[in-house]
C-alpha cells in the first residue's frame, strides 16, 4: 500500500482549569506526547496544522496560530496552516494532514488543538455581529433554536436530550482523565438550570483548558511504530454557509452530505460503524447527527437513544470517553484520540468489543461547518 | 461563560446601512435581485442565488411567523437582561431574520405564531422587533 495516511501517535494534556498554564505550553506538551507515541523525534515532524480554540482563534487575530506554535516548537515544516472552522477544525486538520501526506507534501504531520478557554477570557458568550443587538449570544442560542424546532416537528422531549448527557457522563466515569467523572441521572438532568430554553446547563458542553494532538504519517513510515497505526479509511467535509436562507438549516446538518461521502470513500455504510465519536457541543447536536449519518431515520433520534442505546453496553456506543459534555472541551481532537484508543484496544473498561470501524465528526460555528473521518483498525 | 464586553449596537456598513436607515423610518426592507427577483436578508454584495450585483430594495409587509424561538434565562450582557425571547422570524415574503418577540410573555410564544414588526429604539438605533399579530400589543 503506497502512501495510505495513518494516525501513528496521539497525545493530550489533562483537561480542566489550569490558570497557571498557557495554551502554548499545553499544546507543546500534547505535541510532544503525540510524537513520542508515534515513535518519532521532533526533527521528524515536517508538517504542522493547528486548530486554535475559540479564545485564541477569535481573539488573537494578529499572529497566525500555527506561526507562534511552530516557532515555539522550532519547526521548519514543508506544510503548515491553521483552520478556523469552529468545532469542525480539529477533524478538518486531520483530514488535511491525510491529504498532505498522501500527496507527498509532508511525511509526518502534527495536528494540534489547544486552548485555555476556562482560565482565559470567555469567548463563548460572544454576540454575532448585528444580531447581538437582539441578545442572540453564544452558541447555545443557535442550538436551542434547532432543539426547539426538532421538538416541535418530531415530538422530541427533554428526556431524549437527557439520554445524551447521561450516556456521556456514564462513559466519562470510566475515563481517568475526564473533567466530569460523576454519573448523572434523569432527575438531576431535568432539574438542571435552563440557560437558553429549551437547553439546560447540562445540555451544554464543558469549557476547558487543555490541548490534544495527533501525528499523521504514511502506513509505510509507521510500519515500525511502537503502537498500532490507525488507517484513515475515509474523510469528507460539507458545509452549510447560507445559514438562515437554507430552509432546513437548523434541521438538516451538512453531516448528511459528509457521512455518505466519508463512508463511501471507505466502502462502508453506517451499519459498519462500531463506535461513533460525534461532536457534542450541545446534546441536540448528537441527536441531529444520529439522523444525518443514517444511524436512525429522520426525526427518530429521540426514541432511538431511549433506554441507553448510545451509552455503555448499548448497541451504538457514542462518545465513549464522555466527549465535550464530560471528558473535556478538546475541540474535537479528543474525539479523534478516543477513536484511535478504541481501535487500538486501549480503551480500558470502556472498550467496545471488537471495534474495527470508528466514525469521528466535527461540527462548528453557526451549525455551518462539518467534517468526518472514518478510521479503521 | 462570563458576560464578555460584547459590542451590542449594530454597526451599519455600506451594505447594511440602507436596511438600518429604513428601520429608522419605520420600514422593513429586503434586498431584491433585479435579475432573478430573489428577495433576501441580510443585505450583501450580490444576489446569493444568481450572483448578480444588480440589487434593489423592496418594502416588506412586516408580517411573518415564528419559525423557531428560544428563551434566554441567563443574562449574557447586563444591557439585555433575561428573560427574553430570540426568534428566527420567517417573513411572509420569504426572507428570515433573527429578532425578538416582544409584547407578550416569553411563555406565550410558539412556533408558527403570526407576528408583525414593531420598531423599537434601543442601543442608539431602531431595531425591528416583532409582536404577536392580532394579540398582545402591550406597549
Amino acid at each position: 500500500m503506497s502512501r495510505r495516511a495513518v494516525i501513528a501517535g496521539v497525545g493530550h494534556t489533562a483537561f480542566g482549569k489550569f490558570p497557571d498554564r498557557t495554551a502554548w505550553d499545553l499544546e507543546a506538551a500534547a505535541a510532544a506526547a503525540a510524537v513520542a507515541d508515534a515513535g518519532l523525534r521532533p526533527a521528524d515532524v515536517d508538517g504542522l496544522l493547528t486548530d486554535p480554540g475559540a479564545v485564541q482563534g477569535v481573539l488573537d487575530g494578529i499572529t497566525p496560530h500555527f506561526l507562534r506554535l511552530g516557532s515555539q516548537l522550532g519547526l521548519d515544516p514543508t506544510y503548515t496552516g491553521s483552520e478556523i472552522l469552529g468545532g469542525a477544525g480539529s477533524v478538518a486538520i486531520v483530514e488535511r494532514a491525510a491529504l498532505a501526506v498522501e500527496a507527498g507534501l509532508c511525511e509526518a504531520c502534527l495536528c494540534v488543538y489547544g486552548d485555555r478557554a476556562l482560565s482565559g477570557a470567555g469567548a463563548y458568550g460572544y454576540g454575532r455581529g448585528d444580531e447581538a443587538a437582539f441578545g442572540f449570544f453564544g452558541a447555545a442560542g443557535l442550538h436551542a433554536l434547532a432543539a426547539r424546532r426538532h421538538m416541535h416537528r418530531y415530538g422530541t422531549r427533554p428526556e431524549h436530550l437527557g439520554e445524551v448527557a447521561i450516556a456521556a457522563r456514564a462513559y466519562a466515569a470510566r475515563v481517568p482523565h475526564a473533567q466530569k467523572r460523576s454519573v448523572l441521572d434523569m432527575d438531576e438532568y431535568l432539574a438542571s438550570d435552563p440557560i437558553v430554553e429549551p437547553l439546560r446547563r447540562l445540555d451544554c458542553c464543558l469549557v476547558s483548558d487543555g490541548a490534544a494532538a495527533v501525528l499523521v504519517t504514511t502506513a509505510e513510515r509507521a510500519a515500525d511504530a511502537p503502537r498500532p497505526a490507525i488507517p484513515i479509511l475515509g474523510h469528507a467535509q460539507a458545509h452549510s454557509l447560507s445559514t438562515y436562507a437554507s430552509p432546513d438549516h437548523f434541521d438538516a446538518l451538512p453531516a448528511g452530505r459528509c457521512g455518505p461521502a466519508a463512508l463511501g470513500r471507505a466502502g462502508l455504510t453506517p451499519a459498519d460503524v462500531d463506535v461513533a465519536l460525534l461532536y457534542d457541543c450541545f446534546t441536540i447536536v448528537v441527536l441531529l447527527q444520529l439522523e444525518a449519518y443514517g444511524f436512525c431515520k429522520k426525526g427518530e433520534s429521540g426514541p432511538f437513544v431511549e433506554g441507553g442505546r448510545i451509552g455503555p453496553g448499548g448497541s451504538l456506543p457514542v462518545n465513549t470517553s464522555g466527549g465535550l459534555l464530560a471528558e473535556g472541551y478538546g475541540g474535537g481532537m479528543l474525539h479523534v484520540i478516543e477513536a484511535v484508543r478504541q481501535l487500538r484496544g486501549d480503551a480500558g473498561d470502556r472498550q467496545v468489543a471488537d471495534a474495527e470501524v470508528a466514525l469521528v465528526s466535527g461540527h462548528g460555528l453557526g451549525m455551518n461547518t462539518h467534517a468526518t473521518l472514518v478510521l479503521g483498525s | 461563560m462570563s458576560a464578555a464586553p460584547t459590542p451590542l449596537a449594530p454597526r451599519p456598513d455600506a451594505l447594511t446601512r440602507p436596511f438600518w436607515e429604513a428601520c429608522r423610518h419605520g420600514r422593513l426592507e429586503a434586498s431584491s435581485c433585479a435579475d432573478c427577483g430573489h428577495l433576501f436578508l441580510p443585505p450583501g454584495p450580490c444576489c446569493p442565488r444568481c450572483w448578480s450585483p444588480r440589487l434593489t430594495v423592496r418594502a416588506l409587509s412586516g408580517n411573518g411567523r415564528v419559525w423557531s424561538f428560544v428563551i434566554y434565562r441567563r443574562t449574557y450582557h447586563p444591557a439585555i437582561p433575561a428573560p427574553y425571547v430570540v426568534a428566527l422570524v420567517e417573513l411572509d415574503e420569504g426572507p428570515r431574520l433573527i429578532s425578538n418577540v416582544v409584547g407578550c410573555a416569553p411563555e406565550e410564544v410558539a412556533i408558527d405564531m403570526p407576528v408583525r414588526v414593531r420598531f423599537e429604539e434601543a442601543l442608539g438605533i431602531t431595531l425591528p422587533r416583532f409582536e404577536p399579530l392580532g394579540g398582545g400589543g402591550r406597549p
